[in-house]
């Protein structure tokens, strides 16, 4: 009941400050970086990020998030003390991000959180509204099993978050490059079709990126069922509707860390696809257009995640129902995370 | 030694100095496991059990290097690769599952003259399903 009553409050703030569109999360780079993230990704300059303190008041429908900025800013800074470095001070920075090659995600801030209170026990889930141009902000909650779900997850397509494109590309696993990206992954905290909880995000991003971080803290708070603090962070440049990424933290309260502690960045780009992350627009990149990339008949260990020649020794010891056919080309195999096979040597 | 290691569906163990995952069912087949011999791990694997629970235990942090013939150990935060020719029997639990890792178990199970001599599936407390997988020279 109190669960409901809290989701209830949130959605309903949540509605109240997109239709004011007070919410934003905005990062500042020159105009010629738009089109791509490029080697020039790591140059940009000023960063305005939502803070957990403005974004919490901001889903108690009690404040502005973005006319305190310098306030939160210091807010930030301040948590620092809680974590186990609490000398060096931390503000993200699209800096301290390197540009995307062919990894899911990075540390920041040597994987250590930056949360304001690491000992609250009190379950909640906040969701910012979403901005002028329809984009999501801060996700945070103190995930806990009073707040998974206990039904399967209802279909969501009819919400359609900013930059949306429904798009497909035979590189891709699954064939569309975008998914619908919870920011707070449906399993820890039962958020459904909460447009203030969907991003647009690639395939990668959501898969390879997002689901490894959700999959360890709910199966941590299922075997303790301990509380997680658990923030994720779509960051937008300028006026652009698809996020570059996204900054997941979270920090398990009753062992002080001990169980789950990590701050990374997750890309949102899809191998061999390049985005226009102003619009959602993509295309191919330019190698893949490439007729001259082999493409070759392989056999997946969908389970092992390994790739094997049609003739390998070892496909009999392959359960069939982990066996999967796939023409492509070993470069791309292993980009989604494939190995090849140490018998055959594909 | 047979060693007893957990993994994710990418090799993984650790993730920023932290194991994966854990499942309390998974720790009480390791206590059935090596019930009647020795087992070996450090000071953070052993935090997760009931030290009362394991008369067999035995703490060291050099702790593959210190086992014998026929002895037991669980592997969460270390290099198997330097142990290899020491290595008897591997218990393998495979959580299938995906998590984030930044170590990841280094034996060649394919290449490395290991056969797998069984292949069970059981429930787990807070995972589906986590298949145990033993191999062998």
């Amino acid at each position: 009941m109190m669960r409901k009553k809290v989701r209830l409050l949130a959605v309903l703030t949540a509605l109240c400050l997109a239709l004011s569109g007070c919410v934003s999360i905005q990062v500042f780079l020159p105009e010629d970086l738009f089109s791509d993230t490029s080697e020039d990704y790591v140059e940009q300059t000023e960063s305005e990020v939502l803070l957990p303190e403005e974004d919490a008041k901001a889903a108690q429908g009690k404040d502005s998030a973005t006319k305190d900025k310098s306030k939160g800013n210091q807010t930030r800074e301040g948590t620092k003390k809680d974590s186990s470095q609490a000398e060096a001070l931390y503000q993200f920075s699209l800096k301290d991000v390197p540009r995307f090659s062919n990894s899911p995600y990075v540390e920041l801030n040597g994987n250590q959180p930056v949360f304001e209170d690491t000992t609250t026990t009190k379950a909640f889930e906040t969701y910012s509204g979403l901005d002028k141009l329809g984009r999501c902000g801060v996700a945070f909650a103190n995930i806990c099993p009073e707040l998974m779900p206990e039904t399967d997850r209802a279909p969501i397509g009819l919400v359609k978050p900013s930059g949306w494109h429904s798009v497909k590309y035979d590189i891709v696993d699954g064939l569309y490059l975008f998914n619908r990206c919870h920011l707070i992954g449906y399993q820890l905290a039962g958020e459904n079709a909460n447009p203030c909880n969907l991003i647009t995000g690639t395939r990668y991003l959501n898969v390879e990126g997002m689901l490894p971080f959700e999959n360890m803290v709910g199966d941590y708070v299922k075997e303790t069922g301990n509380h997680v603090l658990y923030r994720v962070t779509p960051v937008f440049v300028k006026k652009e509707l698809v996020p570059r990424g996204v900054q997941m933290e979270a920090w398990s309260v009753e062992d002080e860390g001990e169980g789950i502690c990590f701050n990374v960045w997750c890309y949102n780009n899809q191998p061999g696809v390049t985005i226009d992350y102003a619009t959602g627009e993509s295309a191919l990149t330019k190698e893949k257009k490439d007729s001259s990339v082999v493409k070759t008949t392989y056999i997946l260990n969908t389970k092992q995640k390994t790739f094997h020649l049609g003739s390998c020794s070892t496909l009999h010891s392959i359960k069939e129902e982990n066996k999967k056919k796939c023409r492509s080309s070993r470069e791309d195999l292993i980009a989604k995370g494939f190995k090849p096979c140490g018998t055959c040597k594909p | 030694m047979h060693i007893i290691v957990c993994v994710d569906d990418n090799l993984g163990m650790t993730f920023n100095r932290r194991r994966q995952s854990r499942d309390r069912v998974v720790r009480q087949r390791i206590a059935e496991l090596t019930r009647d011999g020795v087992l070996w791990m450090n000071h953070y694997s052993a935090r997760q059990f009931a030290r009362e629970e394991l008369p067999q235990l035995r703490l060291d942090e050099d702790f593959l290097s210190s086992a014998g013939a026929g002895e037991f150990c669980f592997v969460e935060n270390e290099a198997l690769t330097p142990w290899s020719s020491k290595i008897e029997r591997i218990y393998l639990y495979r959580w299938n599952r995906r998590y984030p890792s930044d170590r990841k178990f280094d034996l060649n199970l394919e290449d490395g003259g290991w056969v797998l001599e069984r292949s069970e599936d059981f429930p787990g407390f807070s995972h589906e399903t986590i298949t145990e997988e033993v191999y062998a020279r």
